[in-house]
C-alpha cells in the first residue's frame, strides 16, 4: 500500500467532482489580478528608472540646468536676472536638490575661426560650470595660463543646429562626432589685444546649452580681459534625486525659475503613469480580493460537501492536521501555477521592454527590480494564509 | 493499557432515575489490559452511547473515562486521532462504512494509516470472512451481513490495545460468526490486547473476564 492510494482514495471521499468552472474562474480571475498587480508595480519601477537617470555616467542622479524667467518686465534687467548668494544658498534646500553649481559666464569676448574646407567665423558663448556636473569629464580637461591649448565641451544642440540647419543652408559639409573632435579653432580671447588660443573639442554635453571651457580658464579671462562687471551667474546647474517630482517642479514654479521644458514633460509622464498604475494596480487588488474570496468560498464548499466523510475519517484516525494538510496540497499547487504564470508574465513583459528600451538607448534591467519579486511573495504568501486558514477554520 | 471508568452517566439519561441502578452508569469500573469484557443490555439502556463514550465520540456525560494516564474528556482532536489509530479499534453498530467506496477501498483507508497490517494479510481476512469475490463491490451494493464483515475486517487493519465492537455479529449467519470470531480472537491475540462487546443477550462468543450489565 502507499501513501498514492491512501491520498487517491482521500481525494475521491473529499474532493468531490462539481464547481470546476467556479475553481478555474477563481484561479484564473487569480492569474489576472496577480499579474496586473506586478505589471503595475514593474510599470512604476522601470519608470523610476528612467527619469531617475541610472544612466547616467559617473551619477545616479539627473542634472537640471535653471534659470530665471525672462518676461516683459524684467528682461532689460541683467542683474535682476542673476542669481544671489542668498538665493543659491535657499535653492540648496529646495526639496529633491542634492547639489547646486554656478554657471559661470565668460565677460570677455571670444571669437572662434575656422579655416580649411570649412570657412566659419563666430562669437562663441563660453561659460563654465564644476566638473563634478560634467557628463564625462575629458581626458585633458585643463587649462593653465600660459596653455596655448583649450579643451572646450561642445553643447550637442549647438552640433545639432550645424549639422541640420547651418549646414545644408550654407552648402557646408555635415559634420561627425569624431569629425568635429578633429578639428582645431582658433580662438581670439579678449579683443584685438588679448590672445590667440587653439581650442578643441574634447567632448559633448548634452545638459547645457553653451560651449563650456575649464573653470579655470573662465576664471582666468573674467579677471583679465572682462569688459562688463558680472553681478552672479545667470544659470544654476542643480543634481536633483528625481526632476520630475511634483515638489521639485512647484518650488521651480512658485519661485518664477525655468528648467529644460523636457524636465517638465518627464514630469506630465509622470502623473500619467503614477494614476494609471495606481489604478491598475488598485484594480489589480479588487480581482485580487475577489478571486481569493471565491477561493475561500470554494474550499468551503468543498468542505461542506463532503462533511460526513471528513466527520468519518476522523472516527477512523484521521487527525485534522492530516486533513488539512491533504486539502492544502491538493488546493495550493493550482493556485501556485496560476500565480506562477502571473509572475513569468511579468517577467516576460519585462525582458521585451527592456529589449524594445535598449534600442533607444535607455537601459533597463532584464529582470523585474526587486519591488515587483516582494510583491510576489507577499501575494503568495497572503493566499498561503488566506487558504490554510480557511481550511483550518472549516476542519476544526 | 488500563481502562477506569468512573460515575459515568450521559447528560440525556440524567431524567431518568431508574436506570442509574445499572451495573455500568454511575459506577466505577476498571478492565486490565487484554481483559475480554462483556457488555449486556436490553434495548435501549444506552448501549451504543456507553460504547461511544469510551471511544471519545460523545462528550455529553458526568464521569470521567481513562484509557491509561489520558482522561478521555481532555484529549484534544489530535491526541483523540492518535488514540483511534494506535490504542482503540472499533465496530461500529451501525458499521459506518463510505458507501462510494469498495469494499476493499473502505479496508484501505483505515489500513493505510498506520501501514502496520499489510496488504496481503487484510486480503487473506477478507477471504476468509468469505468476501472475496466483493472485495471490489461498492460498499452500498453490500448487504448488511457483508458490511458487517468489511467493518470487522477494517478495524482489524491497524494495532490496537482495545477492540470496541457494538454488536458485531448480529446480521451474520452461524458460520460467518464463527469465522468472524475465530479471525478476531486471532488478531486481538497477536495485538496482545483486549476487547470490549456490546451485546442485546448473553453470549459466550469470547471468554470474558468480565460482564458489565447495563
Amino acid at each position: 500500500m502507499s501513501s498514492t492510494t491512501q491520498h487517491t482514495l482521500l481525494r475521491r471521499l473529499l474532493l468531490l467532482p462539481g464547481s470546476r468552472i467556479r475553481s478555474v474562474l477563481a484561479l484564473l480571475a487569480l492569474g489576472v489580478g496577480t499579474a496586473l498587480l506586478l505589471l503595475s508595480i514593474s510599470t512604476w519601477w522601470n519608470f523610476n528608472a528612467l527619469v531617475n537617470g541610472s544612466n547616467r555616467a559617473g551619477s545616479t542622479k539627473a542634472i537640471v540646468v535653471v534659470g530665471k524667467n525672462i518676461t516683459d518686465y524684467n528682461m532689460a534687467s541683467v542683474s535682476g536676472n542673476s542669481f544671489s548668494t542668498g538665493e543659491i544658498a535657499y535653492l540648496r534646500s529646495a526639496p529633491e536638490v542634492l547639489d547646486v553649481g554656478e554657471i559661470i559666464s565668460a565677460g570677455f569676448p571670444v571669437y572662434a575661426m575656422m579655416g580649411g574646407q570649412i570657412t566659419m567665423a563666430t562669437d562663441l558663448p563660453l561659460a563654465s560650470v564644476p566638473d563634478r556636473f560634467l557628463d564625462t569629464i575629458p581626458d585633458a580637461w585643463t587649462w593653465q595660463p600660459g596653455d596655448r591649448n583649450l579643451p572646450v565641451l561642445l553643447s550637442t544642440q549647438f552640433l545639432d543646429i550645424y549639422n541640420y540647419v547651418f549646414a545644408p543652408g550654407q552648402g557646408l559639409p555635415q559634420l561627425s562626432r569624431t569629425a568635429v573632435k578633429s578639428i582645431a579653432l582658433k580662438m581670439q580671447v579678449g579683443g584685438q589685444h588679448g590672445q590667440v588660443l587653439t581650442a578643441h573639442v574634447a567632448g559633448f554635453s548634452d545638459d547645457i546649452g553653451a560651449v563650456l571651457a575649464p573653470e579655470s580658464f573662465i576664471a582666468y579671462g573674467n579677471k583679465t580681459f572682462q569688459v562688463a562687471p558680472i553681478s552672479g551667474p545667470s544659470q544654476l546647474v542643480l543634481r536633483v534625486k528625481d526632476p520630475s517630482a511634483a515638489s521639485f517642479i512647484s518650488y521651480l514654479q512658485q519661485h518664477g525659475y525655468t528648467v529644460n521644458p523636457g524636465n517638465l514633460k518627464w514630469s506630465r509622464i509622470r502623473s500619467i503613469v503614477e494614476a494609471t498604475t495606481t489604478i491598475t494596480g488598485l484594480f489589480a487588488l479588487l480581482l485580487m480580493g475577489i478571486s481569493g474570496l471565491v477561493l475561500v468560498l470554494f474550499i468551503q464548499l468543498t468542505v461542506s460537501r463532503s462533511y460526513e466523510a471528513l466527520i468519518l475519517l476522523g472516527q477512523l484516525g484521521y487527525s485534522s492536521s492530516f486533513l488539512r494538510r491533504f486539502m492544502l496540497r491538493r488546493f495550493m499547487p493550482p493556485v501556485t501555477v496560476a500565480m506562477a504564470v502571473a509572475l513569468l508574465i511579468a517577467v516576460a513583459v519585462q525582458v521585451a521592454a527592456s529589449q524594445t528600451v535598449l534600442s533607444g538607448s535607455l537601459p533597463l534591467p532584464a529582470l523585474p527590480g526587486w519591488p515587483v519579486w516582494l510583491a510576489f511573495a507577499i501575494c503568495y504568501a497572503m493566499i498561503l494564509i488566506l487558504v490554510s486558514r480557511s481550511l483550518r477554520r472549516a476542519l476544526k | 493499557m488500563q481502562l477506569n471508568v468512573q460515575g459515568v452517566l450521559p447528560e440525556f439519561l440524567t431524567d431518568r432515575p431508574g436506570i442509574r441502578s445499572s451495573g455500568v452508569w454511575c459506577a466505577d469500573l476498571t478492565a486490565k489490559p487484554a481483559e475480554h469484557i462483556s457488555v449486556q443490555a436490553v434495548s435501549g439502556a444506552g448501549k451504543t452511547t456507553f460504547v461511544h463514550i469510551l471511544y471519545g465520540l460523545r462528550q455529553t456525560y458526568a464521569g470521567s473515562v481513562k484509557w491509561g494516564e489520558q482522561t478521555l474528556s481532555d484529549a484534544d482532536p489530535e491526541k483523540l486521532a492518535r488514540i483511534r489509530s494506535t490504542g482503540l479499534s472499533i465496530v461500529f453498530q451501525d458499521l459506518r462504512l463510505f458507501p462510494g467506496l469498495t469494499a476493499w477501498e473502505n479496508i484501505e483507508v483505515k489500513r493505510s494509516l498506520t501501514g502496520i497490517v499489510t496488504a496481503e494479510q487484510a486480503v487473506a481476512w477478507l477471504e476468509r470472512l468469505g468476501l472475496a469475490d466483493r472485495r471490489n463491490a461498492l460498499a452500498a451494493t453490500l448487504s448488511y451481513g457483508e458490511r458487517q464483515r468489511v467493518a470487522i475486517v477494517r478495524a482489524l487493519a491497524q494495532s490496537f490495545n482495545w477492540l470496541i465492537m457494538d454488536e458485531p455479529f448480529s446480521h451474520l449467519d452461524h458460520t460467518n460468526r464463527e469465522n468472524a470470531i475465530v479471525l478476531i480472537k486471532e488478531v486481538v491475540q497477536q495485538n496482545n490486547a483486549g476487547l470490549i462487546l456490546a451485546d442485546l443477550n448473553a453470549n459466550n462468543y469470547f471468554s470474558y473476564t468480565q460482564t458489565w450489565l447495563m
